[in-house]
């Protein structure tokens, strides 16, 4: 048991949670939803810029996919769809910095490195939770690997798109990532065999201690140094005129690691006591690599300032802890003293389905640790976009950033919060209004297509004239076929 | 290397086949059916004549045709007679995969489904089980092994043949359907390198062996393999253009069996079904520009454009999902199919959609222009009863037909001796009781390779298990 992966008992808990809640978005069509004209214009709401403060009774432009006007009494443009929001709040779209959504598998836990193995290649753009996700006002992603090795996948950065193709899902430009793993999840050390459930038992893997992980990527970035320097001698012979060279066999493990290297691959490393933390920081340091964020890191409080000066991001929970022994030491204001000593600190979700409550999390760190609205909301916005790189785009509401942003119908740290509509790049993906219209229409397909079934199931074979064949009606068909 | 691998398959089978071929010698090599109904596909159809098949190969056809006097009649009344048809993606003769072994999807952290039955490895490999394109199909073929039994009684006499287990599965071969000696019966070996996004052969995370034990991988897998191939590729074509001061490379065989497919002479065929499967295997190809169908492609209507713009041919599995099977993959909960649904819940509205538009398919492509020809799903009991649904459902009789015959004999490049009946071809046969689009017609007989072949009535066998292919925690 103890070798399950982190989210997976965290699942289990969030299954307590929210199960009541839980919409049945299969039953919500792709098609319905509600076109907006390329400019939107929102009336009259607090607006929760998170970056700029609080605005009550203000307007908020979108056209063309992006925030184009703040302010108050804002004519609206010609075109424009006009949504009047008194009352209501409009914050950004949340950003969830550690998800499993959408991905087909979560683990290539074979090898201690699996650095080749790519999440965008097992994503899954028609994954429910990707609905509830929406509904409960969060519109990015960050869809990491597992943490069952050492050196883990690649990641994927997505905006959630319901009802879009993959490629349309991809957030443009985000940097590229890596999951790395410290601690227990990878040691699996307190089995002989690692029982997965569902599948056959199977021996432990090196490393089984925290000295074999250290050793792991010691051994791993060595390689790539290697790898690199194979490379560049031969782009430096090709570069001065060389001819008949062959290329150097691609590796797609060291591919990645060369990319860290080089500063082009974010490092998102699952951690839970200090002592890990610091031995892949120090590690950081020998091989001149940036770790992007800890992930978890729930003994941060203990190395905030070690962690500051490494200008390493911090993305934990707000009040999970105790559910294995490297997670003991944990406490809620976890968050709040690493943000005091100005680490930037987010809130994830670390599971496929509970990045619907994120404002719930990011409300427990004024419970514990009395962080202010903005901070509180910055844990789930602005913060998180830091860590990945795309906060010149999103988390906050800025002229010129996109227009993700989300209105509810209380105050977003509420718990009676709820989420009236969330645009996407200006677009509407969910909107409660069109969801309940939404369900009555599924009903209607249902027994439509029931009904339809049940026809096809009593047609006999109706014989409509002997296949006809040769001339030239045949050649067309043929073409076509 | 193809001659070698086959020369040993006929030492291995030789000890078998002395019985059968002995026991042939005084059975009758010519035979006449007459008065049947008579769809040649090539031609229009004659309401009334005889074929004669003489030393297993369509010797005469026509209204006025006479049986010869040494000919075995067989009396075609009430009897219609179609070239024989094709599964063009089985894997008959191979050891039926565990259920699901098809499976990509799972919920998280899990790896595909349950292992398949493991095919031998190849000799001298530097790959895995599983990763080893060298396989021949033909090497493991086993006509016995499953039985020919339920493909006849779907009327198939042809099909594309492979392991299904294992990620690069080898080349398929193409075969009649008769027992007999795997050399005789093989029409084209090295056809196609079959591909799968299933577990290796050594079953990987939790099956006792090693990388890749998740579809992540799989699909790296397969792209490093393709990578390695390039690098070898070069190589070689250094080292042959100035071998010296140049090591010499490693011959390997593995490799050396991707640069047909690199070279675009040889298709990979990608087991696909879901739009997200399909989408991984055509953007596989294209980073690799390798020609590439799709066998299953259960959800292919969702992408046509890409499919119309890759010049993708789809293998088109007759295999619909059926209500309660297990089609459309997975648990249905948001936690990886671990909370599930109550008994209780309505089936999900797209399980339903799957189901009710599978028949409409094939009509969907052939209007959009996509490519496609038809393969069983290893489901032979409801195959041509949905090949039915899919012609109530709009698809031409006549397309449907020729996506059974003369499709598929053009795709794997033998149209010249089989998919229609004209004389001089390979006298292979499809004898239906009525029209095969009237409801509940039968197949009576068939001929393979001239040899009669009669279905028993009622045939409860086949069905390898429902169509596995679309995986997914949701």
């Amino acid at each position: 048991m103890n070798a399950k992966p982190c989210f997976e008992r965290i699942a289990l808990l969030a299954v307590l949670l929210v199960g009541a809640t839980t919409a049945a978005p299969a039953q919500v069509r792709r098609a319905t939803i509600t076109p907006v004209g390329p400019i939107t214009l929102i009336k009259n709401a607090t607006i929760l810029t998170v970056t700029k403060g609080t605005l009550p009774n203000s307007d908020l432009l979108l056209r063309d996919g992006k925030i184009a006007q703040i302010g108050k009494n804002l004519s609206a443009p010609s075109g424009a769809t006009v949504i009047d929001a008194t009352g209501k709040y409009v914050m950004p779209g949340i950003i969830d910095p550690h998800s499993h959504m959408m991905s087909d598998a979560t683990n290539e836990g074979t090898l201690s490195v699996t650095s080749m193995a790519r999440i965008q290649d097992v994503l899954n753009p028609t994954a429910p939770n990707i609905y509830r996700a929406i509904a409960g006002g969060t519109t990015t992603l960050n869809v990491l690997h597992g943490s069952a090795n050492t050196i883990g996948g690649q990641n994927a950065v997505v905006k959630l798109k319901w009802g879009r193709p993959l490629s349309e899902m991809m957030f443009p430009g985000a940097p590229p990532g890596i999951k790395f793993a410290l601690g227990e999840n990878v040691t699996q050390k307190n089995n002989a065999t690692v029982i997965v459930q569902g599948q056959p038992a199977r021996a432990r893997r090196y490393p089984t201690t925290r000295m074999g992980q250290e050793e792991v990527i010691r051994d791993a970035f060595t390689r790539a140094l290697d790898y690199k320097a194979e490379w560049d001698s031969y782009n430096a012979q090709t570069a001065k005129g060389v001819k008949g060279l062959v290329a150097p066999r691609r590796d797609l493990e060291l591919d990645p690691l060369v990319e860290v290297l080089e500063g082009k691959r974010l490092v998102h490393a699952h951690s839970y006591r200090a002592d890990e933390m610091l031995m892949l920081l120090e590690l950081s340091d020998e091989f001149h690599f940036h770790v992007a964020t800890l992930q978890h890191a729930l003994e941060a409080y203990k190395i905030s300032s070690e962690i500051a000066k490494h200008g390493v991001g911090v993305s934990t929970f707000a009040d999970m802890w105790g559910y294995k022994i490297e997670a003991y030491d944990a406490i809620p204001y976890n968050a709040a003293i690493n943000m005091r000593h100005g680490i930037v600190t987010s809130i994830n979700s670390d599971d496929d389905g509970r990045a619907r409550r994120l404002n719930v999390d990011a409300a427990k760190l004024q419970r514990y640790g009395g962080l202010t609205d903005d901070e509180a909301l910055s844990t789930i916005t602005i913060n998180g976009a830091k860590q990945l790189g795309i906060d010149k785009k999103v988390g906050s509401i800025e002229v010129g950033k996109d227009a993700d942003v989300v209105i509810w119908d209380n105050h977003p740290l509420s718990v009676y919060a709820n989420v009236e509509t969330t645009f996407i790049d200006g677009e509407i993906f969910f909107d409660k209004k069109q969801d309940l219209a939404n369900r009555e229409a599924a009903a209607k397909e249902r027994a439509a297509l029931e009904q339809e079934e049940a026809a096809q199931n009593t047609k006999p074979g109706s014989r409509t004239g002997a296949p006809a064949a040769g001339g030239t009606t045949n050649d067309q068909q043929q073409e076509k076929n | 290397m193809a001659l070698s691998l086959r020369l040993a398959g006929a030492v291995a089978v030789g000890a078998i086949c002395a019985a059968p071929l002995a026991a042939q010698r005084n059975t009758p090599t010519t035979y006449a059916i007459t008065n049947a109904r008579l769809v040649p596909v090539s031609g229009p159809t004659i309401e009334k004549g005889t074929i004669v098949v003489r030393g297993g190969l369509i010797a005469a056809i026509g209204a006025a045709v006479t049986a010869p006097a040494d000919a075995q009649i067989v009396d075609g009344t009430g009897l219609t007679v179609y070239p024989g048809f094709f599964d063009s993606y089985t894997a008959l003769g191979y050891p039926a995969p565990a259920a699901g072994g098809a499976a990509a999807g799972g919920g998280r952290g899990a790896a595909a489904a349950a292992p398949a039955a493991r095919p031998a490895g190849a000799a001298n490999s530097n790959y895995g089980v599983g990763l080893q394109p060298e396989v021949q199909a033909v090497d493991g073929l086993d006509p016995d092994a499953t039985g020919f039994d339920a493909a006849h009684g779907a009327g198939i006499t042809t099909a594309l043949t492979s392991s299904a287990s294992g990620i690069y599965r080898g080349q398929s071969a193409l075969i009649n359907l008769r027992i007999a000696n795997v050399n005789a019966i093989l029409l084209r070996s090295g056809l196609t390198q079959n591909v799968g996004f299933t577990r290796g052969g050594g079953g990987g995370f939790g099956g006792g062996g090693g990388y890749p034990g998740s579809l992540m991988g799989v699909i790296t897998s397969i792209r490093q393999e393709l990578y390695d191939a390039q690098h070898y590729r070069d190589v070689k074509a250094a080292y042959d253009k100035n071998p010296r001061g140049m090591q010499r490379p490693e011959f390997d065989p593995s490799l050396e069996a991707l640069l047909p497919v690199l070279a675009r002479t040889q298709s990979v065929v990608m087991q696909a079904n879901s739009e997200r499967e399909i989408l991984r295997a055509l953007d596989i190809a294209k980073e690799f520009n390798i020609r590439m169908m799709i066998a299953g492609g259960a959800e292919a209507g969702k992408v046509i454009d890409r499919l119309k713009a890759d010049d993708v041919t789809v293998l088109l599995s007759l295999n619909f999902p059926e209500k309660g099977g297990a089609a459309g993959g997975g648990g249905r909960g948001g936690f990886g199919g671990r909370g599930g649904g109550s008994p209780d819940d309505p089936e999900p509205l797209a399980q339903l959609r799957a189901r009710v538009e599978a028949p409409k398919l094939a009509n969907t492509l052939a209007a959009a222009g996509v490519k496609f020809v038809f393969e069983s799903g290893n489901n032979y009991t409801g195959m041509l009863n949905n090949l039915r649904k899919a012609t109530n459902a709009g698809l031409p009789q006549e397309l449907a037909l020729k996506a059974m015959t003369t499709q598929p004999a053009e795709l794997f490049g033998v149209a010249d001796r089989l998919g229609t009946i004209e004389v001089g071809k390979i006298a292979n046969l499809t004898i239906t009781k009525g029209d095969l689009f009237d409801g509940a017609t039968k197949v009576a007989q068939l001929f393979v390779d001239g040899e009669p072949i009669i279905i028993p009535t009622p045939a409860a066998t086949g069905n390898g298990g429902g169509r596995g292919g679309n995986g997914g925690g949701q």
